[in-house]
């Protein structure tokens, strides 16, 4: 299960890359779908396979601002893209996500990843991926949770978010946001700040 | 990582397996110096596509798939596809995955259990082998580990003097049947010399292979 919400910004400066994740989502029978991403970050490229479930649904679902859906990753050995591929399934697209990731510990173990994401224009060409919105990356905040402890972590979530809203508008995946007009004002105010205000 | 070669009982024309040659392989391991170390399992699922009857076309989709969780790796899974020579390890949170993707849907599964015994740098493991839709005994196998070397090169000259010896001793219980090492071509599943967990994972394969086949002639001639 996990905690989840995305944003845009508009890139101001060269990002140097700190991890970049080819995902490649599968279609299979009986219309199911799977991610394979491929962490390229180190000279030993790592595979996850990722399953990414239906959504909380419901009244309650309604009125909070962070969506939460069920989630289950399993690290897996570099042919299982080849294991996919011999089960029958079918590629439906690839992406390369090239940024950051960054690790938050408030009432909830957080990751916050700002990303450009880009599309291949040939079959696994990463080098030759070009960018699907050119200046603006994608900002996910997610957290995992469980059945148990997800309203504290929803409450954590969107805590977080208000912290965030200087610089982005955070909403569930699928509600457009649009920039924060004054976030590089409030960028630049927050970098002349010495270093002093940590989030 | 020790080498394994994995064994299973072939029973003589016109015999199947029970539970007193169980029995009696058992005492071999102990006849021979064996301690009794603890007991050992692993399961193998075999797993078919979920169609519906639209989508059966032929070719488009495996007829099985295998999945394998070995007792020295809790944490991880191995799915093999035996036409196109894939084996691949997952955590084992991957049977989850393929529980919620509902694209393939376990069939039937064998279970090999039993106790491992300790021979110097030898590790031996007996085990019976029952499916999940019967208690009947399928078939024995027996897993011969040679501690030191992890090559399988190096490694094959000591594994088959001690299966000489192992077999010398299953002889003289005058058994109707022997073990058998039909060794799968692993280099085409990709895997080298250096042995590995899916190493093992592809014997089972094999293993399970030559189990049903052997059923199937016994089916036959009955």
């Amino acid at each position: 299960m996990e905690c989840v919400v995305q944003g845009i910004i508009e890139t101001q400066l060269d990002v140097p890359v700190l991890r970049k994740v080819h995902a490649v989502p599968f279609v299979g029978p009986v219309a199911s779908e799977v991610r394979l991403l491929c962490d390229l970050e180190h000279s030993e490229p790592t595979w996850t396979v990722k399953h990414i479930g239906g959504a909380m649904r419901g009244a309650g679902a309604d009125q909070i601002s962070v969506l939460v859906r069920s989630m289950i990753e399993s690290k897996a050995s570099k042919n299982v893209l080849r294991l996919f591929y011999g089960l029958g399934y079918k590629l439906e697209n690839e992406l390369l996500r090239v940024g950051f990731a960054f690790h938050f510990q408030r009432g909830a173990q957080i990751t916050v990843t700002v990303s450009s994401i880009n599309k291949m224009l040939k079959l696994h060409a990463t080098d030759e991926a070009v960018p699907v919105t050119p200046g603006i990356q994608l900002v996910e905040v997610t957290a995992p949770a469980t059945p148990e402890n997800y309203s504290e972590v929803v409450a954590a979530v969107s805590s977080f978010c208000e912290y965030l809203a200087p610089l982005l508008h955070l909403s569930k995946p699928g509600i457009s946001t649009g920039v924060v007009p004054t976030a590089a004002a409030a960028a630049a105010s927050l970098m002349s700040d010495g270093g002093g205000t940590t989030l | 990582m020790p080498t394994k070669w994995v064994l299973h009982w072939h029973p003589n024309p016109g015999s199947t397996v029970n539970s007193q040659i169980l029995n009696e392989v058992s005492q071999c391991a102990e006849a021979i110096n064996g301690v009794k170390d603890g007991r050992w399992k692993a399961t193998l699922t075999l797993l078919k596509p979920n169609l519906r009857e639209d989508q059966s076309q032929p070719g488009e989709y495996p007829r099985e798939l295998l999945g394998i969780s070995l007792p020295e790796q809790p944490n991880k899974y191995y799915f093999i596809l035996r036409g196109p020579r894939i084996v691949t390890e997952a955590d084992s949170s991957i049977q989850v995955i393929m529980e919620k993707l509902q694209s393939y849907k376990s069939r039937i599964a064998l279970y090999f259990e039993g106790y491992q015994y300790q021979l110097g740098d030898f590790q031996l493991r007996v085990g019976k082998v029952v499916s999940s839709h019967s208690e009947n005994l399928r078939g024995i196998v027996l897993e011969v580990e040679y501690l030191p070397i992890s090559s399988m090169e190096k490694a094959s000259q000591v594994l088959g003097e001690f299966v000489d010896i192992w077999q010398e001793a299953v002889l003289k219980r005058s058994l109707p049947g022997s073990f058998m090492h039909n060794e799968p071509n692993l280099s085409e599943y990709g895997l080298g010399d250096n042995y590995t967990p899916q190493h093992t994972a592809v014997q089972y394969a094999y293993v399970m292979a030559q189990l049903f086949a052997s059923q199937s002639t016994q089916a036959v001639r009955n």
